[in-house]
């Protein structure tokens, strides 16, 4: 409330105050001047004064410009002595408003408005009798019957008691109830207050109970006796002039409450065990339910002094929380009943005086938590826990009796080097020295031999004051289990190397295998192929090959759509499937492949056909080449056998015919023409050795008989002397095998035969060898070249003929540089 | 009047000696052909009673030769294949080529010709 508020309110006071002692003090009906007007000032500035504290002490709060409001509404009744007509009227109408105001005043107590629907229905009530009421009475009420001095009743219509009787017994009926209710509402509002409110409630009920009550029973009295009514009247006064005394007093046991909490939290902050303080609170600001929660920076959480978590409640019941704050920082906060809140400066009191004493207790609960915390984990470690001092004294131990190497009674008060091997002693107490004096974390391990058992243990050892705080681990489980698991570990790493090895060897043989392999899905789509295959096909195994059906990358065009069928039919039926086909090459070259076809499944189990196959082609030539040969060799023996039979025919037989038939003929002739039968008798005779000749001839032609019984040297010296040729021979002395030794016969016997038909050769060299178990063969001479193997069945018959013993026939005829044969049968 | 032949073999010493051989057994020696075809035309030109036809001619197969002399009914001469081969060596197709003997050549003479003209 703004000080020019309070100075206008005084000043209408003091403006209404005067005028009222002019009416009372000039009134021609009032017998008790004095009285009245004591009993008005009294009332009127015990409420404007009272008021305008309230109002000051809570600007928000209506209640104390209400309670103002009562004082000066009670100066409206001062006009009731007014020797004029319409003053003394509105006086009559309205001198009761301030018992209305009053009662809304006491209504909207403490809180500043009016709660219920019941509560404003009081107020209601009380504001239309006090007005309307007093203004229906007034139409019918001529103050001449009481009052013969007052003024003429401004308003009067009809003057009817009987009226003004009836309209009051309607007012005293619905008052009363209305003034009774408002006495169960104090009494249901105080009994529901917390003990401080109470103390300020208390007696504001009393008095304005009081009031009303004697109002109530006035109101009814003085239907039956005005007398008894008008002294009752009285006493509802000076019962109403001390509602805002009471009021202040009220407040005022509050504020001495506020200095108690003051001087009790003040003792308290020389030092108190938690929970004390919150007992202290709690009496201090007479709210019993009161609850400290205080804030633990570490979690930014509240907890209670047990270090248990609280949650502050979040406004909307009856328990409000009110933040403690020391130097900006909230140390607590004060969790209270709602009704704490009517007194906030008695709240922040508490809370500015406790600050002190609850920044200690929660740096206390703090610590108690830090520490359960602390013992918590300490609790769960499995470790050994020794506190010891520089001399290597065990002070304090937790842990497993088991694990000590004396009984615990023995242990505390004994020295490291009573209970502890030598060597382990002098460690441990060097791990301490230095800990304490570095501050460092010092660490070690060592073997301890307990119940027989040879143990691991792990040392840490960190300064604590000018003490040590020892923890040793065992750790032999540990070292076995990382044994075994290390051991386990290089079994893994073995068996991956081993597994890597096997597959980089699978690998290798598969991209270094002559087959060519081809990894597909069952619908026939590239997965991958090897390096063979690559090699074979020209195209690199990759992106661009993957995903592609087989037979659209591999094989010959018009092949395609009978490896699809068969692929097909393998994944149907499954099993392996066996084929020839024409594959095709980046370039067009086709390649004829035996391929077969493996189901499998990859190592993520998927199933696969793997298709392997083998490039056949020269295999195939050779073969073709191997079925011609030996064509050729049946039809050079047939062409040869025919030559005999014809040789034969015509040359032998047919002179033995002949010389059949000659002598014959002579037989018939001896003994008539003798001169004739000796002369069919020489021809006979040269028939005869003509056949001779030819037969001779024929044998040779068909197989020398040198050859057989001397060898190919001396067949080739036999050859070489019937021929016209001039030869240079070089010979062999050891006989070679002998299908070797006819095939270079006849080798030769062809060649120097060429020679003499064709190669108008001026000289001949042939020459025999042995090399690296192959006889070698050349016949070479000076003539006009150009020889061709393909063109004539002479040399393409020795070549079947030389072939058919493994061996190899090589012609270099450049036209008119000689023609050079070289022959190389293996003697094996 | 004597019988008449036409020898024919490509074989000149063998025509010479059968020619001597059926001359001094009274037969008339009419010609002599060397092939198949200039045999045909001797035939149709000398008419011979018997054509003594060697079965393996440079230019054609004997049996077709007689098989084509055989042909015409009335006035087709004796066919006598001969050759240095047996008979055996030919089969069925000596009887089959309308030949109406075959005489080897070893065993030709005056004789032999007139048993087959009988």
């Amino acid at each position: 409330m703004r000080r020019l508020t309070a100075a206008g309110v005084i000043g209408l006071g003091l403006l209404l105050t005067a005028g009222a002692l002019v009416l009372v003090f000039q009134s021609d009906h009032e017998e008790e001047p004095v009285l009245v007007a004591v009993t008005q000032l009294l009332s009127a500035w015990a409420f404007i004064l009272g008021g305008l504290f309230a109002w000051a002490r809570r600007p928000d709060n209506r209640f104390g410009p209400l309670l103002t409001a009562v004082g000066l509404t009670v100066f409206i009744g001062a006009l009731y002595e007014s020797n004029s007509s319409l003053p003394f009227t509105l006086g009559f109408v309205f001198g009761g408003l301030f018992i209305a105001v009053f009662i809304h005043a006491l209504l909207a107590f403490p809180r500043g408005y009016l709660e219920t629907r019941l509560v404003f229905a009081i107020v209601a009530i009380a504001y239309a009798a006090l007005t309307v009421g007093s203004l229906l009475t007034s139409f019918f009420y001529d103050p001449a019957d009481d009052c013969a001095e007052c003024p003429p009743n401004a308003f009067l219509l009809v003057d009817s008691p009987a009226a003004v009787s009836a309209i009051d017994a309607v007012l005293i009926a619905v008052g009363i109830p209305a003034l009774l209710a408002s006495l169960y509402i104090f009494h249901r509002r105080w009994r529901a207050a917390s003990a401080p409110l109470q103390r300020v409630l208390l007696p504001v009920y009393v008095t304005a109970g009081a009031t009303l009550l004697l109002l109530a029973i006035a109101l009814v009295v003085e239907s039956v006796s005005e007398d008894a009514g008008f002294a009752l009247f009285w006493a509802v006064r000076l019962t109403f002039a001390s509602v805002p005394i009471a009021f202040i007093i009220g407040l005022l046991s509050g504020r001495l409450a506020r200095e108690g909490v003051g001087q009790l939290v003040l003792e308290l902050g020389e030092g108190s065990a938690p929970g004390e303080l919150r007992e202290a609170l709690a009496r201090a600001l007479g709210d019993p339910s009161l609850r400290v929660a205080y804030w633990i920076p570490e979690t930014q959480s509240f907890a209670d002094a047990d270090g248990n978590p609280v949650e502050l409640p979040d406004g909307r019941g009856e328990e409000l929380a009110t933040m403690v704050e020391r130097d900006g920082q909230t140390v607590a906060a004060l969790i209270h009943h709602r009704s704490l809140e009517e007194d906030p400066t008695l709240l922040e009191a508490a809370a500015a005086a406790a600050a002190l004493a609850l920044e200690n207790e929660r740096r206390l609960v703090a610590l108690a938590n830090a520490q359960a915390r602390i013992q918590a984990l300490v609790d769960a470690f499995p470790d050994l826990i020794f506190r010891m001092n520089r001399e290597g004294e065990y002070l304090e131990y937790k842990g497993k009796e088991e694990d000590l190497a004396v009984p615990p009674e023995q242990l505390i008060g004994a020295r490291a080097h009573d209970v502890l091997p030598r060597d382990v002693a002098d460690q441990l107490v060097a791990g301490i020295e230095r800990a304490i004096d570095t501050g460092e974390l010092v660490t070690g391990e060592y073997t301890l031999e307990l119940d027989g058992v040879p143990r691991d243990f792990e040392v840490r050892i960190v300064k604590a004051r000018d003490e040590a705080v020892v923890i040793a681990r065992e750790f032999t489980e540990r070292n076995r289990a990382q044994a075994e698991l290390e051991r386990l570990h290089a079994e893994l790493v073995q068996r991956h190397r081993d597994l890597e090895h096997e597959r980089d060897f699978i690998r290798t043989v598969v991209d270094s295998a002559p087959s060519l392999l081809c990894l597909v899905t069952p619908g026939g789509f590239i997965l991958r192929f090897n390096t063979s295959l690559e090699r074979l096909s020209g195209r690199r195994d990759g992106d661009i090959t993957r995903g592609h059906a087989f037979w659209d990358v591999f094989i010959a065009p018009e092949e395609r759509e009978a490896v699809r069928r068969a692929l097909e039919q393998v994944v149907e039926e499954g099993g392996r499937g066996e084929y020839e086909s024409n594959w095709i090459t980046v370039s067009g070259e086709r390649r004829q492949v035996a391929w077969s076809t493996t189901p499998l499944r990859d190592d993520k189990g998927q199933p696969r056909l793997l298709i392997s196959g083998t490039d056949i082609t020269e295999r195939k030539r050779h073969e073709d080449e191997l079925r011609s040969s030996r064509a050729r060799l049946v039809e050079a023996s047939d062409i040869e056998r025919r030559r005999l039979e014809r040789n034969l025919h015509d040359g032998a037989q047919q002179r033995l015919v002949s010389l059949s038939l000659m002598l014959r003929l002579a037989h018939a002739r001896v003994e008539s023409d003798p001169e004739g039968a000796a002369k069919l008798l020489a021809q006979a005779s040269d028939e005869l050795g003509q056949a001779l000749e030819e037969l001779r001839e024929l044998a040779r032609g068909i197989h020398p008989a040198v050859l057989s019984d001397r060898g190919l040297s001396a067949a080739l010296e036999a050859l070489i002397s019937r021929t016209p040729l001039t030869v240079d021979l070089e010979l062999l002395d050891d006989r070679l095998p002998e299908p070797v030794e006819a095939a270079a016969y006849y080798v030769v016997s062809e060649a120097l035969a060429n020679v003499a038909k064709y190669a108008e050769a001026s000289s001949v060299a042939v020459s025999i060898a042995t090399v690296n178990g192959h006889a070698v063969v050349e016949i070479a001479d000076d003539g006009v070249g150009g020889a061709d193997p393909a063109k004539g069945s002479g040399l393409r018959g020795l070549v079947d003929r030389v072939e058919a013993l493994d061996g190899r026939l090589q012609v270099e005829s450049p036209p008119g540089r000689g023609t050079r044969i070289r022959v190389e049968i293996p003697c094996g | 009047m004597p019988v008449t032949v036409l020898i024919v073999d490509d074989h000149p010493s063998f025509r010479a000696t059968v020619k001597a051989l059926l001359l001094a057994d009274g037969f008339d020696v009419v010609g002599e052909a060397e092939d198949g075809r200039s045999a045909l035309e001797a035939v149709k030109r000398l008419k011979p009673d018997i054509v003594l036809l060697d079965v393996q001619l440079p230019d054609m197969d004997g049996f077709a030769i007689a098989n084509e002399l055989c042909r015409h009914n009335g006035g087709a001469p004796t066919v006598v294949l001969t050759s240095s081969h047996d008979e055996s060596d030919f089969g069925p197709i000596v009887a089959r080529c309308g030949a109406s003997a075959f005489v080897p050549k070893a065993e030709l003479s005056g004789a032999a010709l007139r048993a087959v003209l009988r």
